[in-house]
């Protein structure tokens, strides 16, 4: 094991190349993370085709390099513009711009960057000592669990993406329909080619990510004549000098906010598509519940952008320990980056820790070795982003729409790719238009070979359909699913009505049951409390009050 | 019956789900043991015609809550709010028309400098740094990936004369 960790670490810190490749993946997503109206998500998928010429390591090391540096890139423009970067530093507006008003931009910058880096590191040792773990146990799934987790994994996209929970399905649904199209990996048959030749190898992921996500954001954003011909932004802020020693002192000292901001970030980062953007905001809301100066959240106070600069960092460890573990990408970056160890013809899963150890403690090395960078990168990225923000948006969409077309034709060196992407660029702007999440589509695309690789595995063992059910796991991820499905009503039901009552213990309840049938007296004894949780959640709601009464 | 974007969604989706069920019995059964090739796109197609049922249903449930003004009709649609990405959609189909004779190179400079073109006015100056801009980033991205990536790009008709 450490001759396998000394490799992976000699393979991404001794090598200048990959070291190379990572400080400018750091910058580029600094400057994603600050520019509004950009997102982590496009930054990493735009690296995505330089990679195709790298080693599989240093490809995952680049876009670790962007995901990272995205998240802190945010804080740059929501602190000195008061405009967030990204929906992963709102709630750090809230605090950090009326601190640089008050007239403290560099201590403001250098808590965002700390908490950023110490919520980045917290996320990191939790990466790497629950993704092996979560791995293992992916190791007792058979093909149903596998198939009720891809399930859970769509339908919870589709509950968190906001919006019409019928609109989602749909666009899940489509998402797992276009991955159908051309020959199917069972038994090699043509399926809905229409007799053309060129839909024989089906769509391929990357371009149809593109489309749906780059392409289409694009045109949206050049949509308004006014604002495509402005600059980026019309405040750029100014140069600022960070208190870095002072920043640490205050961070150190709030270290109960940090570390439960960092662990809301991870939890919500292993949650499919729960990103950055709640993340931030849930972890400011715990941080404001749990301060004695909650009168002064809003006005520059230190642990208003300690808690969402270490939750949204703390994210990407999360989501990337779904990716490694289990193979199932948390959110679109990750989504890219599985398409990114595809091209080098490996498939994560429960035994990809196993199978690439190095790739693998790669992974979790570059993590590390990413906050470093941004660290050490944020003054000089500073610079550039005063520069960048001065260009109107037409330009920038322009050579990014003809560099989307030659990087997608890098993938397979076939121009039907540019025109899959175009389709599905199309598709993806007018679904925005018709207020269809766009997230769920893209995962039922990713997944979508998956869930049918499965289900035929699982028919082929056995035709007995109810093993869905009477197998703990499977039936863990179908209650799941179905409690993320309803999840949506419960947001909107009224806090005092029934069904708000029932939703919480009702869910734990049902939850507890498989977990206490899993041959394990450790899940006994979870479900066991989990039931007891269940039932102290109704004596709390229906006979307290009454008793009170 | 007032239409909607929802209602003629809903249905437009049926429709599709109709041809694409019908599509998926003529896919052909090698008659190996195992899941057929149509069960699961049939599952999915299923699926999605009763959501889009669903989205049909609410969309007439929801019909007294719109009013006239949100109704669809070909007036009430702002085609000016599309301009930009219906010019962004011609060119980009322009661009991928010609891509066999134009090539990467010079193709992706039209591509850009028309864009640039179209979205960003059409003044001299404009049009200087227009051209300076599609050339020098086409340029700098055809060279990374040719030279640096050693991916080979569509050449086209022109440059091959050359």
């Amino acid at each position: 094991m450490v001759d396998v960790i000394l490799q992976a670490f000699a393979s991404i810190v001794l090598d200048p190349v990959t070291l190379g490749l990572m400080l400018v993946g750091t910058l580029a997503g600094i400057l994603a993370g600050a520019i509004p109206g950009f997102t982590i998500a496009m930054g990493v998928i735009l690296t995505l085709p330089f990679t195709f010429g790298m080693t599989a390591i240093q490809g995952l090391a680049t876009m670790l390099g962007v995901f990272v540096g995205g998240f802190s890139g945010g804080l740059m423009s929501c602190m000195l513009t008061g405009i967030p970067g990204t929906p992963s530093s709102v709630a750090t507006t809230f605090d950090g711009f009326p601190l640089v008003r008050s007239g403290r931009p560099g201590l403001a910058l250098g808590i965002g960057l700390w908490s950023s880096f110490f919520g980045g590191m917290i996320s990191a040792v939790i990466l790497v000592a629950l993704a092996p773990q979560l791995a293992f146990l992916g190791l007792e799934f058979g093909p149903w669990d596998y198939f009720s987790l891809i399930i859970f994994a769509l339908t919870i996209t589709v509950s968190l993406s906001g919006g019409n929970i019928v609109k989602g399905l749909i666009a899940g649904l489509l998402g797992l329909f276009a991955a159908t199209v051309g020959e199917d990996e069972i038994n090699g048959v043509a399926r809905f080619t229409f007799g053309f030749d060129e839909f024989k190898q089906g769509f391929a992921f990357l371009p149809v990510l593109i489309g749906l996500f780059a392409f289409s954001q694009l045109l949206t954003d050049v949509e308004d004549d006014k604002r495509a011909k402005s600059p980026l932004m019309e405040k750029s802020g100014t140069l600022v000098r960070v208190e870095h020693k002072q920043a640490i002192t205050i961070i150190l000292k709030r270290w109960i906010n940090l570390f439960r901001s960092s662990f809301i970030g991870i939890f919500t980062g292993i949650l499919p598509a729960a990103g950055g953007s709640i993340s931030n905001i849930l972890a400011y809301d715990q941080a404001k519940k749990a301060s004695k100066n909650r009168s002064n959240f809003g006005k520059g106070e230190y642990d208003g952008i300690v808690a969402p600069e270490a939750a949204n960092n703390a994210t990407a460890g999360g989501a990337l320990i779904m990716m490694m573990a289990l193979g199932i990408p948390g959110d679109i970056v990750t989504a890219v980056m599985l398409g990114a160890l595809m091209i080098h013809n490996i498939i994560p899963g429960p035994t990809f820790i196993q199978d690439e150890p190095l790739l693998a403690y790669g992974v979790f090395i570059a993590f590390f070795v990413a906050h470093f960078f941004m660290v050490g990168l944020q003054a000089f990225s500073l610079r550039i982003f005063l520069l960048v923000t001065k260009i109107p948006m037409y330009v920038l969409a322009s050579v990014i729409l003809a560099y989307c077309a030659i990087g997608v034709f890098a993938l397979h060196n076939v121009v039907f790719d540019i025109w899959v992407m175009f389709f599905f660029g199309i598709i993806g702007y007018f679904m925005k238009k018709l207020g269809f999440p766009l997230a769920p589509m893209i995962l039922g695309v990713v997944l979508g070979k998956l869930a049918e690789l499965n289900l035929a595995r699982a028919t082929a063992i056995s035709d007995d359909l109810l093993l869905f059910i009477s197998r703990p796991w499977s039936l863990f991820f179908l209650i799941m699913a179905i409690v993320s499905v309803i999840f949506p009503f419960y947001q909107d039901a009224k806090k005092g009505s029934q069904f708000a009552k029932i939703y919480v213990p009702a869910s734990v309840f049902a939850l507890a049951l498989p977990l206490m049938f899993m041959n394990s007296s450790t899940r006994l004894v979870i479900g066991i409390v989990m039931v007891g949780i269940s039932f102290y959640f109704i004596y709390k709601s229906f006979f307290n009050k009454r008793l009170n009464n | 019956m007032k239409l909607n974007k929802d209602k003629i969604l809903a249905v437009f989706l049926l429709l599709f789900c109709g041809v694409m069920i019908n599509s998926s019995f003529h896919i052909e059964d090698p008659g190996y043991q195992g899941m057929k090739a149509s069960y699961w796109p049939r599952i999915i197609l299923w699926l999605l015609s009763i959501m889009s049922l669903v989205m049909l249903v609410k969309s007439f449930s929801s019909e007294n809550k719109i009013d006239a003004k949100k109704s669809f009709s070909l007036e009430n649609i702002n085609f000016l709010q599309f301009k930009n990405a219906l010019i962004c959609f011609g060119m980009f189909v322009f661009f991928l028309s010609f891509l066999e004779y134009l090539g990467m190179l010079i193709g992706g400079i039209l591509f850009v400098f028309g864009l640039l073109t179209f979205l960003g006015g059409r003044t001299l100056k404009n049009s200087l740094n227009h051209l300076f801009i599609s050339i020098i980033t086409i340029g700098v991205m055809w060279s990374i990936f040719t030279f640096g990536l050693k991916v080979i790009l569509p050449e086209g008709e022109i440059l091959k004369i050359w």
